[in-house]
Parts: C-alpha cells; sequence; structure tokens
C-alpha cells in the first residue's frame, strides 16, 4: 500500500478505490458481529462463498463481511446491494436460493424478509424495517457497509477525511474550538464536556500527553462499544487522531476488554493497516504531526474500566482506582496529562469536523446533543443495537423501533446506566433520552445499555442481581463499597429468599448513603442506584417480599412453588418427561402432581405445559394445596 | 502558603499539602485507620472523611489526600461526616468485631453491636503492612491479592516468602495484630536486644541508650539499621519534627594537645557462659546480677516486677552464687571486690518486694569491707529471710518438668553435698578492666599489671599515678572498688592531674 | 516447567523485554498458551524483568482472565449479563452447576470443564447463552444442558 502523504494524495487514492467500484454491481453483504457469529454467519459465509464459487459468480457478484448490523434479534443479516434488500435470520440452506433467484433472477424471497407485526405486510428494504427507519445512524450507520479488516471500504465512504482536513486546514485549537462548540458529551456514561476535557488536558503541564480509548465496556447487558470497534475501528481511529492533534498528545493507547477477542483483531489489523498508508506514525499526511497508538488488553475486570483504574493497569499494575482530586487530565498515566474517552465519544468527532460543530448542535436536546447508540435488550421484541437522536422518548425507542413488549406482556420499567444506574418505571416513558433527564428520575444514561423489564420480571431481584455483579467486580480496596456492597448485598438476599424482616428497607437506605457519599470511586458510589431507584418506584414489591413472603413477579426462588392444578391437568406427561429432576409423578390418566420435595424451580414445567391446558401455576405468598387424593384423570370435553 | 478554615479556625498551610497533615499540625483531631506520616496517602479506609466547601460546592472528600487551596472550608464533624463515620464504624465492627481497636473506634461513636451479621475477621485490610514493605522497606514480600471480599494480604502463591528480610516493619504496623511474621517468613527475627537492660529487652535501631545518656539524645545503631543495611528505610525522619536526624553523620576525630591525661575506663561484665558448669545460657532461669539488676528496677523491662525468664513466674526461692569467674584459677585470680554487697543488697530488695521470698547466697568469704557493710549482712540475715551458705556450687543442673534450677554444693561448715531447687539462680558475674582500657594502656604505652588492670608502681603513697608522669588512672580500671571508693579516687586523680599541670607552668 | 515450556515462556517474555507497564498483557499471553499461571513462571517473569513476585502474584489474583490454577479442558461460560438474567440464565446456571458439580471459579476434579460466568457477550438476542470452547448454544434451557455438555469430553 502506498504512503499517503498529503491530503491531496488522499483524494487520489480514494478516486481510484470508488472507481475500481461499481455501485450497480450486486454485493452481498453479511452482518459479522460477534452476536451473529453465535448465531451462525460464519457457516453462512462458507455457503455464500462455496456457492459463489460454484455458481462461478466471483468475478460479477462481491461479497463482504460486514460489522454488526445492530438489529441481533433476527441474525444473521444479509442485505443485498445495490437493492438493499434486506434478508433477516439466513441459514446455510437459504443461501443457493439468495443466489440464483435474488442475485441471478433479481427476485425477492418473501419467506426470508421482515414481516411487520400488526399488519403481516413483508418489507423488502432494510431502510424501511421500522426497528431501522426510526432510527438516525450517524455513528453507527456505516458498520453494514464496511468489512473491518478493509481500510479501503473506510476510505470508499470517505474516511480519513476528517484527519486530512484537520491536519492540513485546521490548527489544534481550531479543532478545540470546534469541539467545545458542537457540546459534544462523552458517551461513556459521565456524560462530561469532551471539549472541555480536552482543553483542560491541553493546558495541563507537561511535554509528554496521553489519549486513550475506553472500550473497557463493563456494563453487562452494552455492547455498543464492542460492536463499534469491531465493525468500524478505523472510526475511533481517526477520532482520536484528531484528538490526540487538538490535546498536543502524541502516544495513544486503546484499552480493549479481553473478552472481545474479534475487537482487539480488528483494532490491531486497522492500526498496522493505517500504519502502513502513513495515516498514524510520523508526519501524518505531511502535516509534521506524528501520532502512534497501543493496543492494551484488560484482563477481566469490571473496575479496570473506571478512567483512573484504567491508567494504573496501562502502567502494568493492578487496575484498581485513584483518587481523583487532581484530575486524570492532569496527572494521569505515569502521573503524566491524560485524556480519556469512550469509544463512541471518539467515533463522533470526525463526523463533527466534517459535517461542523453547527450540524452537530442541530440534532438533540439543549443539555445533550447528537445521537447515542443504545443496546436495547431484554423484554423487547426487537433486540439490538440502535443509535437514536437524543431527546427521542424512551416510549419512541421500546416500541416504535424496539417493536414492544415481547410475547404480548406488559412493560413494567427500563433499566438503564447499568450496575449504575437506575429503572424508569412506565409513568416516566415518555422522558426523552437526555443525560440531566435521566438523571433527575433517578437513573442515569450510563454507557447505553438499555434493559426492557416486564411484569416477568422482578425488581427485588434486579436489585440484587447488580449488587451481586458489584460485590465480585468490586476492587475491595475501600470499606464502603466492599463492606457496604456487601451488607446490602446480604439484605436483599435475605428478602429475596424470605428471610426479609421489617427495617431491611430502612438499613438498606441508611448504608445506601453511606456507599453513595464515601465510596473511593464511581463504582462504590453509584452502586446503590439500582436499590434506591427499584425502592423508589417498586417499594411494594420490597413490602411483598419482606412481609407477605411473595414474589409478584414469581421470579425469587425460595418464594414461589409450582403447582399442577388438578382441575386442569390433562396429564399429557409433557412437563413429566422434560423436568430434570424428576419431581414430578402421573401417568397417562393420572393427574400428574409436583413433589416440592425435588422442585428446582427450573420453571420448565410451567414453561412447557401447552397453553391450552395452563395447568402449571406459579404460587407466591400462599401455601402450596396439598396433592389430591382422587388423582385418576377425568378428561375435558371441548 | 494558603489559607483555609478547619472547624472554623483559620490556619496557614503550604499548597500542596493535604487536609490532614495541616490539621494534624493545628492539634484538630480527624480518625484514621490506613494513613501513616511515611507512606503514600492510601485512601481505603475513608474514617478521615471531611466536608468542604470548595467554589461554593459542599463535598465529602477524604483528608488524608485531598490538597489544601485558598480558601477551602472544612468541617471535620459536620452531621453528614459523622453519619457516615458511624456507618462505617459499624460495618468494620460488623467484620472485626474482635479487634479491640475497632471495638474502641466504634464505641466512640456510639455503636456497640452491629446490625449486621457478624465474621471474625482481624484484619481490616489497611494495607500499612503492605505498603510499608515495599514504599520504604523496598522489599514487597507481601501484598494484597485478589479483590473485593476474597481481597486479603498475602504471600506470593501463599508460600513463606524468600525474600523477607525479617525487620517484623509489617507486624509493627500493623493496628489490630493480624500481622503475624511467623506467616510471612519461616526466618525467626532476631530482635535487636537493649545493652543496657543486659538483654532482658529489645531496643529499636534508633534508640536513647539509657535514660542517663549524656547527650540524652537517640543514636542509630548502624549494625541493624535497615537504611545503614539496605539503603531503604528512612522512616524515623518522617517523624522528627525538628528535622535533626542525620544519616550521613560520622565519627569525628577531634585532635587535641593536653597536658595531662585521667583515664577512667571502668569496667565491663565477664561473661560467665565461660564457666560452663553453671549453665548460663543454656538453662534459662540462670541469670547474671545485673540482668537481676535491671530486672527488680522500677525502671526496667519488666517495671520491678521480679518474673522469670523461663515461664514470668515470681520466684519464690532465690540463689545467689558469689565468686563466679572471680578467685578462680581458671578465670580471674582476684576478687571483684563489689559482689558480696550487691549481693546482699539485691536479696534484701528482693525480700522487701516479696515478702515470702527466701534468697540463699552461696559464698566463698563475705567482703564486707566497708563501713556498715558487717552490719548490713547481719541483717539481712536477721530480718530480710537471707541465708548465707558457705560454699561454692560445683555445678547447676536444670529440672525439666519445670524449668528450675538445681544447685549442686558442698556446704562447708557441714561438710555435707547436697543440692538445693530453686525457682532463679543469680550469678554475681566478675567484673573486669574494660575493653578500652587495654586499648588505651596500649596507644600510651602504659603497662598493665598481671589482672590486666592499670599498673600503679606506687599504690601506698601515689594510688592514682601510673607510671608515666601526667597520666593518671581511677576507678576500676586500676583496681577493684565500688562507687564510694571509684568517686574518692577521681577526685584525687583531679586533684593530681591539677597539682601537676601547675607544676608544668 | 521443563525446558521446553521455559523456553517457550521466555519467547513470550522477549516480546515484552525493554517495555514498560506490560506485566498485564504478558501474563495474558502466559495464561493463553499454558492456561495457567505457575509459580515458576512468575519467578522467572520476575527475574528476567526485575519485578516482585508479589506484583505478578497481585495481578493474577486480581483478574478473572488469569487462573491459579490449571484450568479445565473446556471453558463454560454462561453470560450473566442483565438481558439474560431476566431471561432466566441463573436458573440455568443452577442447572450446569448441578451437573458438573462444581462452582462458576472451579474446574472439575478430573480437569474436564472449568465453570465461569461473564457479563453480556452481546448476544442479547439469544439469551440465556451458554458457551462451551467459544461455540455459542443460545436459547438454552435448563432441561437441554446436559445434552449439550455430554458431548465434551
Amino acid at each position: 500500500m502506498p504512503r499517503i502523504n498529503s491530503p491531496a494524495e488522499l483524494e487520489e487514492l480514494r478516486k481510484a478505490i470508488l472507481s475500481k467500484r461499481d455501485p450497480n454491481r450486486p454485493c452481498i453483504t453479511l452482518c459479522s458481529g460477534t452476536a451473529c457469529h453465535a448465531s451462525g454467519s460464519e457457516e453462512v459465509a462458507a455457503s455464500i462463498e462455496e456457492e459463489i464459487k460454484k455458481q462461478k459468480l466471483s468475478a460479477e457478484v462481491d461479497f463482504r463481511k460486514t460489522g454488526c448490523h445492530g438489529f441481533c434479534e433476527r441474525g444473521p443479516i444479509v442485505v443485498i446491494h445495490p437493492e438493499k434488500i434486506c434478508y433477516l435470520q439466513i441459514e446455510p440452506k437459504d443461501v443457493p436460493e439468495i443466489i440464483s433467484q435474488t442475485i441471478k433472477g433479481k427476485k425477492v424471497i418473501e419467506r426470508l424478509l421482515y414481516t411487520e407485526p400488526t399488519t403481516n405486510k413483508k418489507i423488502v428494504h432494510e431502510f424501511e424495517i421500522p426497528f431501522y427507519k426510526n432510527q438516525e445512524r450517524l455513528v453507527f450507520g456505516s458498520n453494514g457497509k464496511i468489512d473491518p479488516k478493509s481500510i479501503d471500504d473506510y476510505l470508499a465512504l470517505g474516511g480519513y477525511s476528517a484527519l486530512a482536513k484537520v491536519l492540513s486546514q485546521m490548527t489544534p485549537e481550531q479543532v478545540l474550538e470546534e469541539v467545545k462548540k458542537s457540546n459534544l458529551r462523552g458517551r461513556g456514561g459521565g456524560g462530561f464536556p469532551v471539549g472541555r476535557k480536552w482543553e483542560e488536558c491541553r493546558n495541563a503541564p507537561g511535554e509528554i500527553k496521553y489519549v486513550i480509548v475506553n472500550a473497557d465496556e463493563g456494563d453487562p447487558g452494552a455492547y455498543m462499544d464492542r460492536s463499534l470497534l469491531e465493525g468500524n475501528p478505523h472510526s475511533v481511529l481517526e477520532g482520536l487522531i484528531i484528538g490526540a492533534y487538538a490535546i498536543g498528545s502524541h502516544e495513544g493507547y486503546i484499552y480493549v476488554r479481553q473478552e472481545y477477542p474479534l475487537a482487539v483483531e480488528n483494532v490491531h489489523i486497522a492500526i498496522k493497516q493505517a500504519q502502513e498508508y502513513g495515516f498514524l506514525g510520523k508526519n501524518i499526511f505531511g502535516s509534521g504531526f506524528d501520532f502512534t497508538v497501543k493496543v492494551h488488553r484488560g484482563a477481566g475486570a469490571f473496575v479496570s474500566g473506571e478512567s483512573s483504574a484504567l491508567m494504573t493497569a496501562l502502567e502494568g499494575r493492578v487496575g484498581e482506582p485513584r483518587p481523583k482530586y487532581i484530575h486524570t487530565v492532569i496527572k494521569g498515566v505515569w502521573d503524566r496529562p491524560s485524556n480519556l474517552n469512550n469509544v463512541e465519544t471518539w467515533a463522533t468527532v470526525p463526523l463533527i469536523i466534517n459535517k461542523g460543530a453547527d450540524w452537530f448542535r442541530g440534532i438533540g436536546t439543549e443539555g445533550s446533543k447528537g445521537t447515542k447508540i443504545f443496546s436495547l435488550v431484554g423484554k423487547v421484541n426487537n433486540t439490538g443495537l440502535v443509535e437514536v437522536p437524543m431527546g427521542m422518548t424512551l416510549r419512541e425507542i421500546i416500541f416504535n423501533i424496539g417493536g414492544g413488549i415481547r410475547d404480548g406482556k406488559k412493560f413494567k420499567a427500563v433499566q438503564t446506566g447499568g450496575p449504575s444506574g437506575g429503572v424508569i418505571p412506565e409513568k416516566y416513558i415518555d422522558l426523552p433520552i437526555d443525560f440531566d433527564e435521566l438523571t433527575k428520575a433517578g437513573s442515569m444514561m450510563g454507557s447505553g445499555g438499555m434493559i426492557v423489564m416486564d411484569e416477568d420480571t422482578c425488581m427485588v431481584d434486579t436489585a440484587r442481581y447488580f449488587l451481586n455483579f458489584l460485590a465480585d467486580e468490586s476492587c475491595g480496596k475501600c470499606i464502603p463499597c466492599r463492606e457496604g456492597i456487601k451488607q446490602m448485598l446480604d439484605i436483599l438476599t435475605d428478602i429475596t429468599e424470605g428471610r426479609g424482616e421489617k427495617g431491611d428497607i430502612e438499613l438498606l437506605e441508611e448504608v445506601a448513603a453511606m456507599v453513595k457519599d464515601f465510596s473511593l470511586c464511581a463504582l462504590g458510589t453509584t452502586a446503590p442506584n439500582p436499590v434506591l431507584s427499584t425502592l423508589k418506584y417498586f417499594q411494594d414489591e420490597y413490602v411483598a417480599h419482606i412481609e407477605q413472603k411473595r414474589c409478584p413477579a414469581y421470579v425469587c426462588k425460595e418464594l414461589v412453588s409450582y403447582y399442577i392444578d388438578p382441575e386442569k391437568c390433562q396429564a399429557c406427561m409433557i412437563c413429566l418427561r422434560q423436568c430434570p429432576v424428576g419431581a414430578i409423578s402421573g401417568g397417562k390418566n393420572q393427574i400428574h402432581v409436583i413433589d416440592q420435595t425435588k422442585c428446582t424451580k427450573c420453571n420448565t414445567c410451567f414453561e412447557v405445559c401447552p397453553p391450552r391446558f395452563s395447568a402449571v401455576r406459579r404460587l407466591s405468598g400462599e401455601p402450596v394445596p396439598p396433592p389430591v387424593k382422587d388423582r385418576v384423570l377425568v378428561r375435558r370435553k371441548g | 502558603m494558603v489559607n483555609l478554615t478547619i472547624d472554623g479556625k483559620t490556619v496557614t498551610a503550604e499548597e500542596g499539602t493535604y487536609i490532614l497533615q495541616v490539621a494534624r499540625a493545628n492539634s484538630i483531631d480527624i480518625p484514621t485507620l490506613c494513613y501513616h506520616p511515611a507512606l503514600e496517602p492510601f485512601g481505603a479506609c475513608r474514617l478521615c472523611t471531611v466536608e468542604i466547601t470548595s467554589r461554593g460546592r459542599k463535598r465529602l472528600v477524604t483528608s488524608c489526600n485531598y490538597p489544601v487551596e485558598e480558601g477551602l472550608e472544612v468541617s471535620t464533624n459536620s452531621e453528614a461526616v459523622i453519619k457516615g463515620r458511624r456507618m462505617i464504624l459499624e460495618l468494620l465492627l460488623a467484620r472485626c468485631p474482635n479487634v479491640p481497636l475497632i471495638q474502641e473506634l466504634a464505641k466512640s461513636y456510639g455503636i456497640k453491636k452491629p446490625r449486621f451479621k457478624l465474621e471474625d475477621d482481624n484484619c481490616i485490610l489497611c494495607g500499612l503492612c503492605a505498603r510499608i514493605c515495599e514504599e520504604r522497606m523496598g522489599v514487597s514480600a507481601i501484598s494484597f491479592s485478589g479483590r473485593g471480599l476474597e481481597r486479603k494480604i498475602d504471600t506470593p502463591f501463599h508460600v513463606h516468602s524468600e525474600i523477607c528480610q525479617g525487620c517484623g516493619a509489617c507486624a509493627f504496623v500493623c493496628p489490630t495484630g493480624a500481622i503475624k511474621l511467623e506467616d510471612i517468613t519461616d526466618k525467626e527475627p532476631r530482635p535487636i536486644l537493649s545493652e543496657f537492660n543486659v538483654g532482658l529487652s529489645p531496643r529499636s535501631a534508633i534508640y536513647v541508650p539509657f535514660p542517663q545518656a549524656v547527650p540524652k539524645v537517640p543514636v542509630i545503631d548502624r549494625e541493624v539499621c535497615i537504611h545503614f543495611l539496605t539503603g531503604n528505610c528512612r522512616i524515623c525522619e518522617n517523624f522528627c519534627q525538628a528535622g535533626a536526624i542525620n544519616y550521613d553523620q560520622e565519627d569525628e576525630i577531634i585532635e587535641a594537645e593536653v597536658d595531662a591525661i585521667i583515664l577512667a575506663s571502668g569496667f565491663d561484665l565477664y561473661d560467665p557462659s565461660a564457666l560452663e558448669e553453671y549453665g548460663y545460657g543454656k538453662i534459662k532461669n540462670v541469670i547474671t546480677a545485673m540482668q537481676y539488676e535491671r530486672m527488680i528496677s522500677a525502671s526496667g523491662p519488666s517495671g520491678g516486677q521480679l518474673q522469670r525468664p523461663s515461664d514470668g513466674k515470681t520466684p519464690k526461692k532465690l540463689a545467689f552464687i558469689q565468686c563466679v569467674g572471680s578467685r578462680d584459677t581458671h578465670h580471674k585470680l582476684y576478687c571483684s571486690s563489689v559482689c558480696c554487697m550487691h549481693a546482699t543488697k539485691e536479696a534484701i530488695l528482693a525480700n522487701e518486694h516479696y515478702p515470702d521470698l527466701k534468697a540463699f547466697i552461696f559464698y566463698t568469704d563475705m567482703r564486707a569491707v566497708g563501713k556498715k557493710f558487717q552490719e548490713y549482712i547481719a541483717r539481712a540475715e536477721q530480718e530480710y529471710n537471707v541465708t548465707y551458705i558457705r560454699s561454692r556450687p560445683s555445678k547447676i543442673t536444670e529440672n525439666p518438668d519445670n524449668g528450675n534450677p538445681i544447685v549442686w554444693y558442698e556446704e562447708t561448715t557441714a561438710r555435707t553435698r547436697t543440692s538445693m531447687e530453686v525457682d532463679m539462680v543469680v550469678l554475681c558475674q566478675a567484673l573486669i578492666p574494660s575493653g578500652s582500657t587495654k586499648d588505651i594502656s596500649d596507644m600510651l604505652h602504659l603497662s598493665l599489671n598481671d589482672y590486666q588492670f592499670v599498673d600503679i608502681p606506687d599504690r601506698l603513697f601515689h594510688p592514682v599515678d601510673t607510671e608515666i608522669p601526667g597520666i593518671f588512672a581511677c576507678g576500676f580500671c586500676q583496681a577493684p572498688q565500688d562507687i564510694p571508693d571509684s568517686v574518692v579516687q577521681a577526685s584525687a586523680a583531679a586533684a593530681r592531674a591539677a597539682e601537676f599541670l601547675s607544676k608544668e607552668d | 516447567m521443563n525446558t521446553e515450556e521455559i523456553s517457550r515462556i521466555d519467547q513470550i517474555i522477549d516480546k515484552y523485554e525493554g517495555e514498560e507497564g506490560v506485566l498485564i498483557q504478558l501474563l495474558l499471553d502466559i495464561q493463553q498458551e499454558l492456561n495457567w499461571i505457575p509459580k515458576e513462571v512468575a519467578e522467572r517473569i520476575s527475574q528476567r524483568l526485575n519485578i516482585p513476585q508479589s506484583q505478578i502474584y497481585r495481578v493474577v489474583s486480581f483478574y478473572t482472565a488469569m487462573s491459579l490454577t490449571p484450568r479445565g479442558r473446556h471453558l463454560v461460560s454462561v453470560c450473566m449479563g442483565t438481558a439474560c438474567h431476566i431471561r432466566g440464565s441463573p436458573r440455568l446456571l443452577d442447572r450446569i452447576t448441578d451437573i458438573l458439580k462444581i462452582q462458576p471459579g472451579e474446574t472439575s476434579p478430573d480437569r474436564r470443564f472449568t465453570l465461569n460466568t461473564v457479563n453480556c457477550l452481546g448476544c442479547c438476542a439469544l439469551g440465556p447463552v451458554m458457551v462451551v470452547d467459544g461455540k455459542y448454544h443460545g436459547k438454552l434451557a435448563p432441561a437441554e444442558a446436559e445434552e449439550v455438555l455430554k458431548n465434551y469430553d
């Protein structure tokens, strides 16, 4: 690959790449993000490659394995260009048909299309699918068009033009002003104004400064950064180099958690390719600006994603947080000024440079500009990664994009901000997505995890789940977090297992108040949030657990019993055969009975009992009726 | 310098110092557990949290690592602070309910019984041990391991450390006594024994030799000081508020021209281990008279309580053996002159402290030469339960069941050979001219007599003159004598020197 | 460790010699190579890179990606991310611990399986998910777990 020494050479290269690409040539793109990978995209890919070869179409048809498309519920996803025909949940056996019918025959295969749930209408084009239609995929959208292992794909879309513009037409101060003007706020959870942070770093004393990409993404349920880094690593790199220029840094780090091997791999490839073209290294675009970047893998600790802990880990020491009374932008890695931002934040920077701060400010709310990528997961129909403008309401996201609650259940709450965040109940479902609005409601934006919960979710169990996570991940250095979370978890475990006592809620709140104010780092100070917010909005559930030993959502195993209603049981033997511990007794004409001493509450019988019988009942807060004496089945008529 | 207020009191401090340091320098108390002036602030216990108002905003911060700034307002005991501290202590007490330090701290904040399930740990994870080992000792033998509730202090791979230097700094600095050196190393730490207390108690590497030392300032024993051995530590420097510690001090060689010299180099104690038959150094409850003196002294290591070495029990039966090394053809031929009287004194003191204690003095001759000395001995026998047995015991053995020494002797007056089991034996060891006496005498070309004392050619008429005019010797370096006699000789030497100097003119 | 293993370890250390802040990266590579971090390896690293053994031990014991005991032949990971949690992963995990007779973080005595939990694999649409040796098993009901695990020896 030739070294690009000026913006003009970049444009020439881009033209050369584009000239070799015929926009009308059929191109099959296959989503190869980790989620689709888990759904079998590798096998589909092999199948496509084989079929193209078999049908001797290698010279006429392109095949591109792209990054995550976002519609993870329906993966593996195939989009046929240039028509943008979108096929969902593809299996290897569908491939020959796709090649012969759609590629060669130019015909659409109905059964592989998206079906609109209410009208049953088939939708052909990706951009018309409600999931995509209602999004504004400014940062994430390119994922579907590029092979992350090919820098030329990124260049074909205009990549690195922002960097060229910055290095040839703008001073570092001008870049700083532009980012400040855009009001971009950090996308990692803190929401701190990015321009101000860069400025403080730039002005900090010291020759050597660092810029860091935080790709530790520890929130369970959040995987936006992973998909962005896997699917479009160059967007992050470009933003990083621009930021480095503005701050005056020549060395960067990308800290990726080791649980993301594909992201690590693709970032390494991207760096190598960028180096070959000269976008990294010495004298980038002939501007005299040097910049190199190293990849550093995490090793399985959520707390190491906290900015001061991350910087300590970069020094090769255990990634525990440090006191931040002296900001890390002044004294960070090796006590030098270090600017850390989230993956999504860096990826947004080239857009701001290319389209301008004014354009960016035109999107979003007063306090929160631009778009945000969320991982919309849980009890929604369309789980996946969505990018929406700030200001869109939770209702719009969950219902218009998410397709509403699955299995016809009722919405109960949406959890944002991961273990540092809180739940937002139905009465606030029209809240706009905005840093400050979410915080006011007792939650926070966080990194973008959005877990939708329905009537089958127990809020007390949810609070306990998050505390359990944090107890595992706490570094254990400070007393409030280590001992405080432990005791809160103890109390919550007692409550969910039927040992709740009067006064537990008050004690929880008292401990929570101290942990919130006295912990050393944000893991501790935000740890009480799930408890406090579930207490705020769902205190009745806590009271039911404590006073009636009842779990209204039938989740807390110790408080739930499974009972087969003898009036409804039709002795079909399905639950009996499926019970993993053989706790159900009965026969062909004998009413089935669950042996309560053996039952492990795995929920299998409840799930497999045919809906037309619905004989398995969950009981909570009431005793299990004793088995009926006469167990001979009387078949129902009709 | 910046101005700030702490609890309403205006104070000044150097920029960059931490709130806690400033508070302590101004006698304002803030509780801490993980703070140590010689270590980097750790911020783990959060107990030192204070409420500050900075730029109009109220915040809770830890005072051990928050740098002071101009106009800072600090409250060390606001309601928010007290409430939080109380909860921290309650949680800590639930973790360590049997640690006295935590019990006291919690009690001072009104907490007696935590509202949580109790554990039984005694480590509060303050990290002082690991931090001092890494930061000041430069060894890093122990460190934290694990995280969260699994966090603990450990040696690598939970085996005995090969690099632990046995300095005991970790155990010293541990506020709860959770650190046990035997868990860290299989080396047995060698305590630094106090010379003044004749090895009965330890001392530190930097120490004041004894309360009456002149000058009464601490000295650093370079043979055992970690700094001089390894280049690390220097913690004492952090604590000395006068900044008086100077590790670069060297011995000064002072040259002076003088016209007269008085030698008063004193005595040393003869080591009774040379008398193997008495078992000193092998039998625990056989001690020297000097050790006994320190034991029974109210300002000594056991505060005047007689506690025998093997088990700390108070002896009921005490034996004093005279002429240990003195008047002995195998050791020293001469009589050390003071032992008979000091043994009597020691036996009397023992009985005064413990009225039912019996003392037995095994003597050769009782040298009671001074004024009222004989009466003193008689009183000891009559009023203080002291029995004098004319005998020079042949050996001392040990009763293996209880550590009692058994004295084997011939009672010369009764001509019986017998043994006596006692609780403790005191060896009245010989006194010898100090080691420096020979060195200085060689330098001055002074002869020593057959008994290695400085030779006085004419004892009758010139009792303090050595063979060299202008050089005088007084005190024990020239002959065994007690304190009054030494004092008299000292005055004599001073007078003789003055006389000599006036003649020179 | 035999000489062959020592030389492999040395090669990995060679890669990082002279650089700062590389301990975690180095240990990750060794974990990948040997499936655990033996005491001898820590001693070797300590010797060659002048890092106190206590610091190496601290790092290995802190991070879940590194192991002080040998890991099993097959790594079974159950996702405990929030989305999987509300889709019933705790029940799945319970079933798996019953089948394998070990708790998360432990290795079976016959060194067949190591069980651990992970927080969010990013396949929330497939929850609850169990991964065995990199192969994803999604929408797994507790009753199906045993069948899947039977295939691994």
